[in-house]
Protein backbone atom coordinates (compact mmCIF):
# COMPACT_ATOMS: atom_id res chain seq x y z
CA UNK A 1 0.00 0.00 0.00
CA UNK A 2 2.93 2.35 0.58
CA UNK A 3 3.91 1.82 -3.06
CA UNK A 4 0.37 2.74 -4.02
CA UNK A 5 0.67 5.95 -1.96
CA UNK A 6 4.09 6.76 -3.41
CA UNK A 7 2.73 6.28 -6.93
CA UNK A 8 -0.34 8.45 -6.32
CA UNK A 9 1.85 11.11 -4.74
CA UNK A 10 4.35 11.32 -7.60
CA UNK A 11 2.53 10.10 -10.69
CA UNK A 12 1.60 13.55 -12.03
CA UNK A 13 5.15 14.89 -11.66
CA UNK A 14 6.58 11.67 -13.05
CA UNK A 15 4.31 11.34 -16.08
CA UNK A 16 4.67 15.01 -17.01
CA UNK A 17 8.47 14.69 -16.71
CA UNK A 18 8.52 11.49 -18.74
CA UNK A 19 6.33 12.88 -21.50
CA UNK A 20 8.15 16.21 -21.55
CA UNK A 21 11.64 14.72 -21.59
CA UNK A 22 10.76 12.15 -24.24
CA UNK A 23 9.03 14.65 -26.48
CA UNK A 24 11.67 17.35 -26.16
CA UNK A 25 14.57 14.91 -26.57
CA UNK A 26 13.03 13.40 -29.72
CA UNK A 27 12.11 16.79 -31.11
CA UNK A 28 15.63 18.07 -30.52
CA UNK A 29 17.19 15.25 -32.54
CA UNK A 30 14.55 15.43 -35.27
CA UNK A 31 14.77 19.21 -35.53
CA UNK A 32 18.58 19.23 -35.61
CA UNK A 33 18.52 16.53 -38.25
CA UNK A 34 16.21 18.57 -40.46
CA UNK A 35 17.98 21.89 -39.99
CA UNK A 36 21.55 21.14 -39.02
CA UNK A 37 23.81 24.01 -38.21
CA UNK A 38 27.00 23.98 -40.27
CA UNK A 39 29.18 23.08 -37.32
CA UNK A 40 26.95 20.10 -36.44
CA UNK A 41 27.85 18.48 -39.74
CA UNK A 42 31.11 17.37 -38.18
CA UNK A 43 29.40 14.28 -36.84
CA UNK A 44 25.78 13.43 -36.35
CA UNK A 45 26.39 11.79 -33.00
CA UNK A 46 28.33 14.77 -31.84
CA UNK A 47 25.39 17.11 -32.14
CA UNK A 48 22.82 14.52 -31.20
CA UNK A 49 24.62 13.61 -28.02
CA UNK A 50 25.87 17.06 -27.14
CA UNK A 51 22.52 18.63 -27.66
CA UNK A 52 20.02 15.86 -26.95
CA UNK A 53 21.94 14.38 -24.06
CA UNK A 54 22.53 17.75 -22.43
CA UNK A 55 18.88 18.64 -22.77
CA UNK A 56 17.85 15.34 -21.21
CA UNK A 57 20.46 15.75 -18.45
CA UNK A 58 19.15 19.17 -17.55
CA UNK A 59 15.54 18.00 -17.50
CA UNK A 60 16.50 14.85 -15.58
CA UNK A 61 18.07 16.92 -12.79
CA UNK A 62 14.94 19.05 -12.44
CA UNK A 63 12.61 16.03 -12.61
CA UNK A 64 14.59 13.83 -10.22
CA UNK A 65 14.94 16.67 -7.70
CA UNK A 66 11.21 17.31 -7.76
CA UNK A 67 10.40 13.60 -7.55
CA UNK A 68 12.63 13.12 -4.53
CA UNK A 69 11.15 16.07 -2.72
CA UNK A 70 8.45 15.01 -0.34
CA UNK A 71 8.69 12.46 2.40
CA UNK A 72 7.95 12.90 6.06
CA UNK A 73 9.45 16.36 6.45
CA UNK A 74 7.32 17.78 3.66
CA UNK A 75 4.34 15.93 5.11
CA UNK A 76 5.12 17.56 8.45
CA UNK A 77 5.00 20.97 6.79
CA UNK A 78 1.63 20.03 5.30
CA UNK A 79 0.38 18.58 8.61
CA UNK A 80 0.06 15.00 7.31
CA UNK A 81 3.09 13.34 8.90
CA UNK A 82 1.18 12.28 12.05
CA UNK A 83 -1.28 10.30 9.93
CA UNK A 84 1.55 8.52 8.12
CA UNK A 85 3.55 7.86 11.26
CA UNK A 86 0.52 6.44 13.07
CA UNK A 87 0.28 3.68 10.47
CA UNK A 88 1.83 0.31 11.33
CA UNK A 89 4.91 0.88 9.17
CA UNK A 90 8.44 1.59 10.32
CA UNK A 91 10.19 4.76 9.24
CA UNK A 92 12.79 2.63 7.49
CA UNK A 93 10.06 1.01 5.42
CA UNK A 94 8.49 4.38 4.64
CA UNK A 95 11.86 5.65 3.48
CA UNK A 96 12.61 2.46 1.58
CA UNK A 97 9.45 2.78 -0.48
CA UNK A 98 10.11 6.43 -1.14
CA UNK A 99 13.70 5.79 -2.19
CA UNK A 100 12.63 2.83 -4.34
CA UNK A 101 9.97 4.90 -6.06
CA UNK A 102 12.18 7.96 -6.55
CA UNK A 103 15.19 6.09 -7.88
CA UNK A 104 13.04 3.75 -9.96
CA UNK A 105 11.33 6.70 -11.58
CA UNK A 106 14.73 8.33 -12.11
CA UNK A 107 15.88 5.20 -13.90
CA UNK A 108 12.85 5.25 -16.18
CA UNK A 109 13.40 8.95 -16.85
CA UNK A 110 16.91 8.17 -18.02
CA UNK A 111 16.14 5.08 -20.10
CA UNK A 112 12.88 5.96 -21.83
CA UNK A 113 13.68 9.46 -23.18
CA UNK A 114 17.14 8.43 -24.30
CA UNK A 115 15.84 5.28 -25.96
CA UNK A 116 13.11 7.31 -27.68
CA UNK A 117 15.72 9.78 -28.83
CA UNK A 118 17.81 6.93 -30.21
CA UNK A 119 14.81 5.46 -32.01
CA UNK A 120 14.06 8.88 -33.52
CA UNK A 121 17.65 9.12 -34.70
CA UNK A 122 17.42 5.58 -36.11
CA UNK A 123 14.22 6.48 -37.97
CA UNK A 124 15.99 9.38 -39.64
CA UNK A 125 18.54 6.81 -40.72
CA UNK A 126 21.50 8.30 -38.93
CA UNK A 127 21.88 6.30 -35.73
CA UNK A 128 24.68 3.77 -35.99
CA UNK A 129 25.22 2.11 -32.64
CA UNK A 130 23.00 1.37 -29.67
CA UNK A 131 26.15 1.48 -27.56
CA UNK A 132 26.00 5.27 -27.89
CA UNK A 133 22.62 5.30 -26.17
CA UNK A 134 23.66 2.76 -23.52
CA UNK A 135 26.84 4.73 -22.78
CA UNK A 136 24.93 7.97 -22.29
CA UNK A 137 22.28 6.34 -20.08
CA UNK A 138 25.01 4.92 -17.82
CA UNK A 139 26.60 8.37 -17.54
CA UNK A 140 23.24 9.92 -16.79
CA UNK A 141 22.39 7.39 -14.09
CA UNK A 142 25.89 7.27 -12.62
CA UNK A 143 26.17 11.01 -12.10
CA UNK A 144 22.46 11.57 -11.57
CA UNK A 145 22.33 9.16 -8.65
CA UNK A 146 24.45 11.60 -6.60
CA UNK A 147 22.20 14.53 -7.52
CA UNK A 148 19.17 12.42 -6.52
CA UNK A 149 20.95 11.36 -3.29
CA UNK A 150 21.60 15.00 -2.41
CA UNK A 151 17.93 15.83 -3.13
CA UNK A 152 16.89 13.01 -0.79
CA UNK A 153 19.26 14.20 1.94
CA UNK A 154 18.04 17.78 1.61
CA UNK A 155 14.43 16.60 1.85
CA UNK A 156 15.33 14.78 5.08
CA UNK A 157 17.06 17.85 6.52
CA UNK A 158 15.11 20.88 5.37
CA UNK A 159 11.45 21.43 6.11
CA UNK A 160 9.28 23.41 3.74
CA UNK A 161 7.61 22.78 0.45
CA UNK A 162 9.79 25.15 -1.57
CA UNK A 163 12.98 25.56 0.47
CA UNK A 164 14.18 21.99 -0.02
CA UNK A 165 13.95 21.95 -3.85
CA UNK A 166 15.61 25.37 -3.97
CA UNK A 167 18.56 24.07 -1.94
CA UNK A 168 18.79 20.98 -4.17
CA UNK A 169 18.73 23.06 -7.33
CA UNK A 170 21.36 25.30 -5.71
CA UNK A 171 23.61 22.26 -5.34
CA UNK A 172 23.09 21.33 -8.99
CA UNK A 173 23.88 24.88 -10.11
CA UNK A 174 27.01 24.81 -7.95
CA UNK A 175 28.07 21.59 -9.66
CA UNK A 176 27.36 23.14 -13.03
CA UNK A 177 29.72 26.00 -12.25
CA UNK A 178 32.44 23.95 -10.57
CA UNK A 179 35.98 24.46 -11.92
CA UNK A 180 37.28 21.98 -14.43
CA UNK A 181 39.89 20.75 -11.96
CA UNK A 182 37.05 19.21 -9.90
CA UNK A 183 35.59 17.39 -12.90
CA UNK A 184 36.28 13.95 -11.45
CA UNK A 185 34.33 14.57 -8.24
CA UNK A 186 31.60 16.56 -9.92
CA UNK A 187 28.51 14.38 -10.58
CA UNK A 188 27.40 16.81 -13.27
CA UNK A 189 30.71 16.26 -15.02
CA UNK A 190 30.00 12.54 -15.28
CA UNK A 191 26.37 13.09 -16.26
CA UNK A 192 27.20 15.54 -18.99
CA UNK A 193 29.98 13.26 -20.21
CA UNK A 194 32.23 16.19 -21.01
CA UNK A 195 35.29 13.97 -20.82
CA UNK A 196 33.80 11.52 -23.28
CA UNK A 197 32.01 13.76 -25.69
CA UNK A 198 34.87 15.87 -26.95
CA UNK A 199 35.35 16.38 -30.66
CA UNK A 200 38.27 13.98 -30.67
CA UNK A 201 36.91 11.20 -28.49
CA UNK A 202 33.20 10.93 -29.17
CA UNK A 203 32.24 8.08 -26.91
CA UNK A 204 34.94 5.84 -28.15
CA UNK A 205 36.28 5.19 -24.70
CA UNK A 206 35.05 2.28 -22.57
CA UNK A 207 32.31 2.99 -20.05
CA UNK A 208 33.96 4.52 -16.96
CA UNK A 209 32.70 1.90 -14.53
CA UNK A 210 35.04 2.93 -11.72
CA UNK A 211 33.82 6.50 -11.88
CA UNK A 212 30.21 5.34 -12.04
CA UNK A 213 30.71 2.92 -9.12
CA UNK A 214 32.33 5.66 -7.03
CA UNK A 215 29.32 7.87 -7.66
CA UNK A 216 26.92 5.08 -6.73
CA UNK A 217 28.86 4.52 -3.48
CA UNK A 218 28.53 8.22 -2.63
CA UNK A 219 24.81 7.92 -3.37
CA UNK A 220 24.50 4.92 -1.06
CA UNK A 221 26.14 6.93 1.73
CA UNK A 222 23.79 9.86 1.15
CA UNK A 223 20.79 7.52 1.20
CA UNK A 224 22.03 5.84 4.40
CA UNK A 225 22.47 9.20 6.13
CA UNK A 226 18.99 10.31 5.01
CA UNK A 227 17.39 7.15 6.44
CA UNK A 228 19.22 7.59 9.76
CA UNK A 229 18.14 11.23 10.01
CA UNK A 230 14.50 10.36 9.42
CA UNK A 231 14.62 7.44 11.87
CA UNK A 232 15.92 9.68 14.65
CA UNK A 233 13.84 12.75 14.01
CA UNK A 234 10.78 13.93 15.96
CA UNK A 235 7.76 14.82 13.86
CA UNK B 1 3.75 -1.03 35.53
CA UNK B 2 1.02 -3.54 34.91
CA UNK B 3 -0.01 -5.07 31.62
CA UNK B 4 -3.72 -4.61 32.24
CA UNK B 5 -3.78 -0.93 31.43
CA UNK B 6 -4.36 0.36 27.91
CA UNK B 7 -1.87 3.17 28.37
CA UNK B 8 0.70 3.49 31.13
CA UNK B 9 3.61 5.86 31.37
CA UNK B 10 6.24 6.25 34.03
CA UNK B 11 8.14 9.51 34.38
CA UNK B 12 7.53 10.30 30.71
CA UNK B 13 9.23 13.56 29.78
CA UNK B 14 9.94 15.50 26.63
CA UNK B 15 12.14 18.57 26.40
CA UNK B 16 12.98 20.76 23.44
CA UNK B 17 16.16 22.49 24.58
CA UNK B 18 15.29 24.27 27.81
CA UNK B 19 11.54 24.00 27.19
CA UNK B 20 9.86 21.12 29.00
CA UNK B 21 6.82 20.07 26.97
CA UNK B 22 6.03 17.08 29.19
CA UNK B 23 7.42 16.47 32.67
CA UNK B 24 7.49 13.26 34.61
CA UNK B 25 4.09 12.13 33.38
CA UNK B 26 2.56 9.06 34.99
CA UNK B 27 -0.53 8.07 33.08
CA UNK B 28 -2.69 5.03 33.75
CA UNK B 29 -5.53 4.65 31.28
CA UNK B 30 -7.90 1.80 32.00
CA UNK B 31 -9.06 -0.45 29.18
CA UNK B 32 -12.59 -0.33 27.77
CA UNK B 33 -13.22 3.13 29.18
CA UNK B 34 -13.53 6.59 27.67
CA UNK B 35 -10.79 8.76 29.10
CA UNK B 36 -10.67 12.48 28.45
CA UNK B 37 -7.31 14.20 28.37
CA UNK B 38 -7.67 17.84 29.30
CA UNK B 39 -5.27 20.72 29.37
CA UNK B 40 -4.81 24.31 28.32
CA UNK B 41 -3.24 25.11 24.96
CA UNK B 42 0.43 24.13 25.07
CA UNK B 43 -0.08 21.96 28.16
CA UNK B 44 1.59 18.98 26.49
CA UNK B 45 -1.41 16.93 25.32
CA UNK B 46 -0.39 16.55 21.69
CA UNK B 47 3.24 15.87 22.58
CA UNK B 48 2.14 13.16 24.99
CA UNK B 49 -0.07 11.55 22.35
CA UNK B 50 2.73 11.70 19.80
CA UNK B 51 5.10 10.04 22.27
CA UNK B 52 2.57 7.27 22.85
CA UNK B 53 2.51 6.58 19.11
CA UNK B 54 6.26 6.78 18.55
CA UNK B 55 6.01 9.97 16.47
CA UNK B 56 8.06 11.88 19.05
CA UNK B 57 10.76 10.24 21.15
CA UNK B 58 10.68 10.75 24.92
CA UNK B 59 13.64 12.51 26.52
CA UNK B 60 13.16 10.49 29.70
CA UNK B 61 10.85 7.90 31.14
CA UNK B 62 9.04 5.02 29.57
CA UNK B 63 5.60 3.99 28.51
CA UNK B 64 3.50 1.12 27.25
CA UNK B 65 0.48 1.16 25.01
CA UNK B 66 -1.50 -2.09 24.93
CA UNK B 67 1.47 -3.68 26.67
CA UNK B 68 3.99 -2.64 24.00
CA UNK B 69 6.90 -0.33 24.75
CA UNK B 70 6.52 3.00 23.00
CA UNK B 71 10.22 3.75 22.69
CA UNK B 72 11.10 0.48 20.89
CA UNK B 73 10.60 0.96 17.14
CA UNK B 74 9.58 -2.66 16.46
CA UNK B 75 7.04 -2.74 19.32
CA UNK B 76 5.82 0.72 18.34
CA UNK B 77 4.96 -0.55 14.85
CA UNK B 78 3.16 -3.56 16.39
CA UNK B 79 1.09 -1.43 18.75
CA UNK B 80 0.00 0.79 15.87
CA UNK B 81 -1.73 -2.21 14.30
CA UNK B 82 -4.25 -2.03 17.16
CA UNK B 83 -4.39 1.72 17.64
CA UNK B 84 -6.28 4.28 15.60
CA UNK B 85 -5.24 7.90 15.79
CA UNK B 86 -7.22 10.95 14.71
CA UNK B 87 -4.78 13.82 14.50
CA UNK B 88 -5.30 17.33 15.75
CA UNK B 89 -5.29 19.06 12.34
CA UNK B 90 -7.08 16.21 10.49
CA UNK B 91 -4.93 16.75 7.43
CA UNK B 92 -4.88 13.74 5.16
CA UNK B 93 -3.27 13.12 1.78
CA UNK B 94 -4.74 15.86 -0.39
CA UNK B 95 -3.75 14.14 -3.63
CA UNK B 96 -5.91 11.08 -2.89
CA UNK B 97 -9.64 10.81 -3.36
CA UNK B 98 -11.81 9.66 -0.46
CA UNK B 99 -12.07 6.14 -1.88
CA UNK B 100 -8.32 5.99 -2.57
CA UNK B 101 -7.41 6.90 1.00
CA UNK B 102 -9.89 4.32 2.29
CA UNK B 103 -8.30 1.68 0.02
CA UNK B 104 -4.83 2.78 1.13
CA UNK B 105 -5.60 2.63 4.86
CA UNK B 106 -7.48 -0.67 4.53
CA UNK B 107 -4.30 -2.32 3.27
CA UNK B 108 -2.62 -1.97 6.66
CA UNK B 109 -5.34 -3.57 8.74
CA UNK B 110 -6.40 -7.19 8.17
CA UNK B 111 -9.42 -6.73 10.45
CA UNK B 112 -10.73 -3.83 8.39
CA UNK B 113 -14.53 -3.58 8.46
CA UNK B 114 -15.63 -2.56 5.01
CA UNK B 115 -19.29 -2.63 6.10
CA UNK B 116 -18.52 -0.01 8.77
CA UNK B 117 -16.57 2.09 6.26
CA UNK B 118 -19.43 2.01 3.75
CA UNK B 119 -22.01 2.77 6.40
CA UNK B 120 -20.04 5.77 7.68
CA UNK B 121 -19.38 6.94 4.14
CA UNK B 122 -23.15 7.15 3.65
CA UNK B 123 -23.91 8.49 7.13
CA UNK B 124 -21.29 11.25 6.92
CA UNK B 125 -22.23 12.00 3.29
CA UNK B 126 -18.63 11.84 2.14
CA UNK B 127 -18.14 12.08 -1.64
CA UNK B 128 -16.10 9.00 -2.54
CA UNK B 129 -14.55 10.43 -5.70
CA UNK B 130 -13.65 13.85 -4.35
CA UNK B 131 -10.01 14.67 -3.65
CA UNK B 132 -9.27 15.02 0.05
CA UNK B 133 -7.80 18.49 -0.55
CA UNK B 134 -11.23 19.66 -1.66
CA UNK B 135 -13.00 18.52 1.52
CA UNK B 136 -13.96 20.95 4.29
CA UNK B 137 -12.32 20.54 7.69
CA UNK B 138 -15.49 18.99 9.08
CA UNK B 139 -15.57 16.45 6.26
CA UNK B 140 -11.89 15.67 6.76
CA UNK B 141 -12.58 15.07 10.44
CA UNK B 142 -15.38 12.67 9.54
CA UNK B 143 -13.15 10.91 7.03
CA UNK B 144 -10.38 10.60 9.65
CA UNK B 145 -12.93 9.12 12.04
CA UNK B 146 -14.12 6.67 9.38
CA UNK B 147 -10.53 5.57 8.74
CA UNK B 148 -9.96 5.16 12.47
CA UNK B 149 -13.11 3.27 13.34
CA UNK B 150 -13.21 0.93 10.33
CA UNK B 151 -9.86 -0.65 11.25
CA UNK B 152 -11.51 -2.10 14.38
CA UNK B 153 -9.03 -0.62 16.87
CA UNK B 154 -8.42 -1.84 20.39
CA UNK B 155 -7.45 1.70 21.34
CA UNK B 156 -8.75 4.86 19.74
CA UNK B 157 -6.70 8.00 20.35
CA UNK B 158 -8.16 11.30 19.22
CA UNK B 159 -6.58 14.72 19.46
CA UNK B 160 -9.29 17.35 19.72
CA UNK B 161 -11.68 15.39 17.50
CA UNK B 162 -14.64 17.77 17.63
CA UNK B 163 -12.70 20.78 16.37
CA UNK B 164 -14.17 21.97 13.08
CA UNK B 165 -17.35 19.92 13.38
CA UNK B 166 -20.84 21.39 13.30
CA UNK B 167 -23.30 20.44 16.11
CA UNK B 168 -24.63 17.50 14.08
CA UNK B 169 -21.11 16.30 13.39
CA UNK B 170 -20.25 16.58 17.09
CA UNK B 171 -23.31 14.52 17.94
CA UNK B 172 -22.29 11.84 15.45
CA UNK B 173 -18.76 11.86 16.83
CA UNK B 174 -19.90 11.40 20.42
CA UNK B 175 -22.26 8.60 19.40
CA UNK B 176 -19.43 6.94 17.54
CA UNK B 177 -17.05 7.12 20.52
CA UNK B 178 -19.64 5.68 22.90
CA UNK B 179 -20.39 2.90 20.39
CA UNK B 180 -16.69 2.10 20.07
CA UNK B 181 -16.37 1.79 23.83
CA UNK B 182 -19.48 -0.40 23.95
CA UNK B 183 -17.84 -2.69 21.39
CA UNK B 184 -14.84 -3.11 23.68
CA UNK B 185 -12.44 -0.42 22.50
CA UNK B 186 -10.63 2.00 24.78
CA UNK B 187 -11.08 5.64 23.87
CA UNK B 188 -8.50 8.26 24.86
CA UNK B 189 -9.17 11.75 23.59
CA UNK B 190 -8.06 15.28 24.20
CA UNK B 191 -10.56 18.09 24.03
CA UNK B 192 -11.37 21.59 25.20
CA UNK B 193 -15.10 20.93 25.05
CA UNK B 194 -15.97 20.30 28.70
CA UNK B 195 -19.66 19.69 28.00
CA UNK B 196 -18.81 16.87 25.57
CA UNK B 197 -16.36 15.35 28.02
CA UNK B 198 -18.92 15.40 30.80
CA UNK B 199 -21.41 13.64 28.53
CA UNK B 200 -19.36 10.67 27.47
CA UNK B 201 -16.24 10.28 29.61
CA UNK B 202 -15.67 7.75 32.34
CA UNK B 203 -12.26 9.04 33.37
CA UNK B 204 -10.55 12.41 33.28
CA UNK B 205 -6.85 13.21 33.18
CA UNK B 206 -5.82 16.84 33.46
CA UNK B 207 -2.38 17.94 32.39
CA UNK B 208 -0.87 21.36 33.03
CA UNK B 209 2.53 22.61 31.96
CA UNK B 210 3.50 19.09 31.05
CA UNK B 211 2.57 17.50 34.38
CA UNK B 212 -0.45 15.44 35.35
CA UNK B 213 -2.47 17.35 37.94
CA UNK B 214 -5.56 15.19 38.13
CA UNK B 215 -6.45 11.62 37.25
CA UNK B 216 -9.83 10.45 38.45
CA UNK B 217 -13.08 8.90 37.42
CA UNK B 218 -15.77 11.40 36.48
CA UNK B 219 -18.18 9.68 38.89
CA UNK B 220 -15.71 10.14 41.74
CA UNK B 221 -15.26 13.80 40.83
CA UNK B 222 -19.01 14.32 40.76
CA UNK B 223 -19.42 12.52 44.08
CA UNK B 224 -16.61 14.12 46.03
CA UNK B 225 -15.87 17.57 44.68
CA UNK B 226 -17.89 20.31 46.30
CA UNK B 227 -17.96 24.03 46.74
CA UNK B 228 -18.62 25.03 50.36
CA UNK B 229 -19.78 28.62 50.90
CA UNK B 230 -19.67 29.84 54.47
CA UNK B 231 -20.76 33.08 56.15
CA UNK B 232 -19.38 34.04 59.55
CA UNK B 233 -20.14 36.79 62.02
CA UNK B 234 -16.41 36.99 62.53
CA UNK B 235 -14.27 35.54 59.76
CA UNK B 236 -11.88 32.87 61.08
CA UNK B 237 -8.29 32.51 59.95
CA UNK B 238 -7.82 30.71 56.60
CA UNK B 239 -5.36 28.38 58.29
CA UNK B 240 -8.17 26.96 60.41
CA UNK B 241 -9.69 25.49 57.26
CA UNK B 242 -6.56 23.99 55.72
CA UNK B 243 -7.99 20.50 56.07
CA UNK B 244 -7.39 17.44 53.95
CA UNK B 245 -9.33 17.74 50.70
CA UNK B 246 -9.44 21.52 50.67
CA UNK B 247 -8.04 22.61 47.32
CA UNK B 248 -8.64 26.35 47.48
CA UNK B 249 -9.91 28.95 49.93
CA UNK B 250 -11.22 32.37 48.97
CA UNK B 251 -12.48 35.05 51.34
CA UNK B 252 -14.56 38.12 50.70
CA UNK B 253 -15.88 40.24 53.58
CA UNK B 254 -17.46 37.84 56.05
CA UNK B 255 -17.73 35.09 53.47
CA UNK B 256 -15.42 32.17 52.90
CA UNK B 257 -15.61 29.93 49.83
CA UNK B 258 -13.86 26.58 49.83
CA UNK B 259 -13.24 24.26 46.92
CA UNK B 260 -12.90 20.70 48.16
CA UNK B 261 -12.04 17.39 46.54
CA UNK B 262 -13.43 15.49 49.52
CA UNK B 263 -13.73 15.51 53.30
CA UNK B 264 -16.74 17.84 53.09
CA UNK B 265 -18.24 16.58 56.35
CA UNK B 266 -15.14 17.61 58.27
CA UNK B 267 -15.18 21.04 56.62
CA UNK B 268 -18.82 21.56 57.58
CA UNK B 269 -18.05 20.38 61.11
CA UNK B 270 -15.17 22.88 61.33
CA UNK B 271 -17.47 25.64 60.04
CA UNK B 272 -19.96 24.84 62.79
CA UNK B 273 -17.16 24.97 65.36
CA UNK B 274 -16.51 28.54 64.19
CA UNK B 275 -20.24 29.36 64.42
CA UNK B 276 -20.88 29.81 60.72
CA UNK B 277 -24.16 31.64 60.21
CA UNK B 278 -24.74 30.05 56.79
CA UNK B 279 -23.39 26.86 55.26
CA UNK B 280 -24.06 26.00 51.65
CA UNK B 281 -22.60 22.89 50.01
CA UNK B 282 -23.05 22.64 46.26
CA UNK B 283 -21.74 20.24 43.60
CA UNK B 284 -19.21 21.52 41.09
CA UNK B 285 -18.91 20.83 37.40
CA UNK B 286 -15.91 19.62 35.48
CA UNK B 287 -15.26 23.14 34.19
CA UNK B 288 -14.67 24.42 37.74
CA UNK B 289 -12.57 21.39 38.62
CA UNK B 290 -10.49 21.87 35.49
CA UNK B 291 -9.96 25.58 36.11
CA UNK B 292 -9.16 24.93 39.75
CA UNK B 293 -6.66 22.22 38.82
CA UNK B 294 -4.76 24.30 36.28
CA UNK B 295 -4.78 27.42 38.45
CA UNK B 296 -3.65 25.56 41.52
CA UNK B 297 -0.77 23.85 39.75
Amino acid sequence: MLWYKAWLETRTRFLISLAGMTALGCYRVWELDRNPEPWYKLDYYYFALRSGHQLITLMWIVAATLLLMGGLLREKALGVSSFTLALPASRRRLMGVRIGTGFGQGLVLAIVPWSAMFVTAALTGQARSIFQAWFSIVLLIGGGAVIAGVALLVSALIEGEYTAPMVSFGFAILCGNAPKSLEFVNPLGLMGGRAYLGGSNMLVRPIPWIHVTANLCVTAILVGISVKIVERRDF
Amino acid sequence: MTGALAIETEGLSKSYGSMHAVRNLNLAVKPNRITAFLGLNGAGKSTTIKMLLGIVKPTEGSGRVLGKRIDYPVESVELRRDVAFVTEDKNLYGYMTVEQIIRFTRGFFPGWRQDVAEELLRKYELPARRKVRHLSKGMRTKLALLLAVSRRPTLLILDEPSEGLDPRGIEQLLECLVAQCAEGATVFFSSHQIAEIERISDEVCIINRGSLVLDASLDVLRLNWRQVDLVFASLPDRGDFQLAGVERIRTRGQQMSLFASGNVDAIVERARDFHATAIDVSPVGLREIFLQSVEES
